[in-house]
């Protein structure tokens, strides 16, 4: 069975994923149990770290007003320097100015807006007190404040998973090249 | 516009350059073994084991394959390694473990290690993983190694788990030859497969998730063995939809001796009246102190959350709790014997012992005859 990538499997935690794409992936994803893990644990982190990436406070009243001010004033100072406007077609070269005075606030307001736009932080991983084991698809994974530790059971497919509830998690299972059991035990504190 | 794409253009040449970097094995991982210790190291290869880079964190891969040789006069049975990555997660440990070895004086034997990390920003300058010897198990159950993890107790634990199902093995083939054998591994195998699963969630200290579903304490029901030393007295546990928090449970010593560990087997009853092992509440340490003929409660501050098959979860309605094993203060052990577990219905909800699966491992790929030639050995 080919499994997506890792990438297609991060944007479909996301929702990112094309509509062809989505398709596909759900179709593997409801007989793979692997991959649903993978999703799983992306969505948990896209989660954790959307929780910590608070939008900065920006008030948008008061930028719009700012630059509204400063297009006025620089309109006002355009008047003072202008000469006395006559006859119709001065008119029409005066509405014509309105109109690209008009269409140049806009643009200069969308422009305002679209560089000032609040961006998202770069995720960052923070430290938190609490732990988390779990057994995953691969192996065991000891989450802690984003940073994670796994012990991996890749050489079998029959793996016994337990768990003891000082706070630990085992995986046993006999290695496909040695043969021997090899148990992994990883231990939260 | 075109200095744009330049920058774009290099950033991503740079991004898939530094997507894989093969890991310095001197740099990113160190073993310690002890002067003095029975076992030396021959070789330590990481093969493909390598860093990438996903967002603003970096994944390192290892694949350690270590090849170890028995230095000591005597046969080993088991090995455990303590795997530390301090700076990764300050409050975790990991170890790796080989029971139900056979390993003579001089031979040399395999011990491997995978291991994942993910850590925000670049890698430090140090080892990224130490790799300590936690102690060795040698075929008379003498013991050696710092002992940390408590491995003594584990391995002997398992050594005698493997005594006691080689020996059951070894009965059937006296008494029912290779047939007997045979019959006794489908059995043995469709118990392993047919083993209803459980995916638990262990966290320390708080919930796991904030249950919708009130909390109610909940009692457990006993099985008790007729040669336990201890026996479960009662207890309780938070439980709330599929999470179950704080075990305790109190415990008498019925033995003359004095104990230092006792371990309770935690088995849950969904609402369907399927029964899962759930996970063990081990009681140790300077606090627990059961005098012959007194009671000591067992307790741990943990939260466990339930799942099945696709994360659906498992609702809990009943708990059944057993002693598992005990821990004498003279460093004697003991653990049911298997027709307790097969009285009290267990062998089909508990996990085989790492001997029996090795058993039945071997049984799959090589067949009847070389088992019993392997049980022959012992």
């Amino acid at each position: 069975m080919t499994h997506p990538s890792e990438s297609d499997l991060a944007l479909y935690a996301g929702n990112d994923l094309g509509w062809f794409a989505r398709r596909r992936a759900q179709h593997h994803l409801a007989g793979c149990r692997q991959c649903r893990d993978e999703v799983e644990g992306f969505a948990s982190l896209r989660d954790e770290l959307a929780g910590r990436n608070e939008l900065p406070a920006l008030s948008w009243n008061r930028l719009a007003a700012e630059m509204k001010a400063n297009i006025r004033l620089g309109l006002a100072a355009g008047e003072c320097v202008r000469g006395e406007p006559s006859g119709a077609a001065l008119a029409w070269m005066g509405g014509g100015r309105a109109v690209a005075a008009c269409a140049s606030v806009m643009a200069l307001l969308a422009a305002g807006l679209f560089i000032e736009r609040p961006s998202p932080p770069a995720p960052q991983v923070t430290a938190s007190d609490s732990a988390v084991l779990r057994a995953t698809a691969n192996g065991i994974e000891l989450n802690q404040g984003g940073q994670t530790l796994s012990l991996l059971d890749g050489r079998s497919d029959k793996v016994t998973y337990s768990a003891g509830a000082q706070g630990s998690m085992r995986a046993r299972y006999v290695d496909s090249d040695t043969g021997n059991v090899t148990i992994n035990n990883v231990y939260v504190q | 516009m075109f200095s744009k794409l330049a920058i774009l253009l290099v950033a991503g040449v740079a991004a898939l350059s530094a997507q894989d970097t093969p890991l310095d094995p001197y740099n990113s991982v160190k073993i310690n073994l002890p002067a003095d210790s029975p076992l030396t190291l021959i070789s330590a290869n990481l093969g493909s084991s390598h860093a990438s880079f996903r967002g603003s964190a970096v994944v390192l891969d290892l694949k350690m394959a270590l090849t170890l040789r028995n230095s000591s006069p005597n046969r080993v049975r088991g090995v455990t390694l303590l795997v530390a990555a301090q700076e990764v997660t300050p409050g975790g440990k990991a170890s790796v473990s080989v029971p139900s070895l056979d390993v003579s004086p001089g031979q040399n034997f395999p011990v491997r290690i995978d291991l994942r990390l993910l850590r925000p920003g670049q890698m430090g300058s140090g080892p990224l993983v130490q790799v300590n010897l936690d102690g060795v198990l040698f075929q008379d159950c003498s013991f050696y190694g710092p002992n940390r993890l408590d491995s003594r107790r584990t391995m002997i634990a398992w050594e005698m788990e493997a005594q006691r199902d080689r020996k059951f093995f070894k009965s059937i083939l006296a008494s029912h030859g290779l047939d007997g054998l045979k019959h006794a591994m489908v059995e043995s195998i469709a118990r392993q497969n047919d083993r209803p699963r459980l995916d638990v969630q262990v966290s320390r200290g708080r919930a796991v998730s904030g249950a919708a579903v009130p909390e109610h304490t909940a009692q457990f029901a006993f099985l008790r063995f007729p040669d336990a030393p201890v026996e479960p007295v009662e207890g309780w546990a938070e439980i709330s939809g599929n999470e179950a928090r704080n075990p305790r449970i109190d415990v008498r010593n019925l033995s003359p001796k004095q104990v230092r560990y006792v371990e309770i087997g935690w088995i849950v009853t969904d609402r369907k009246g399927k029964q899962f092992m759930a996970a063990s509440v081990p009681a140790s340490g300077p606090q627990f102190n059961l005098k012959s003929g007194s009671t000591s409660r067992v307790l741990q501050d943990t939260a466990l959350r339930f799942s099945k098959d696709r994360g659906e979860s498992v609702f809990i309605d009943k708990m059944t709790g057993f002693v598992s094993q005990v821990e004498f203060s003279d460093g004697k052990i003991w653990i049911p014997n298997r027709e307790s577990l097969a009285n009290a219905q267990l062998l089909g909800i508990l996990a085989p012992s790492p001997e029996e699966q090795r058993l039945t491992d071997l049984y799959l790929k090589k067949g009847p005859q070389a088992l019993a030639d392997e049980l022959g050995k012992f």
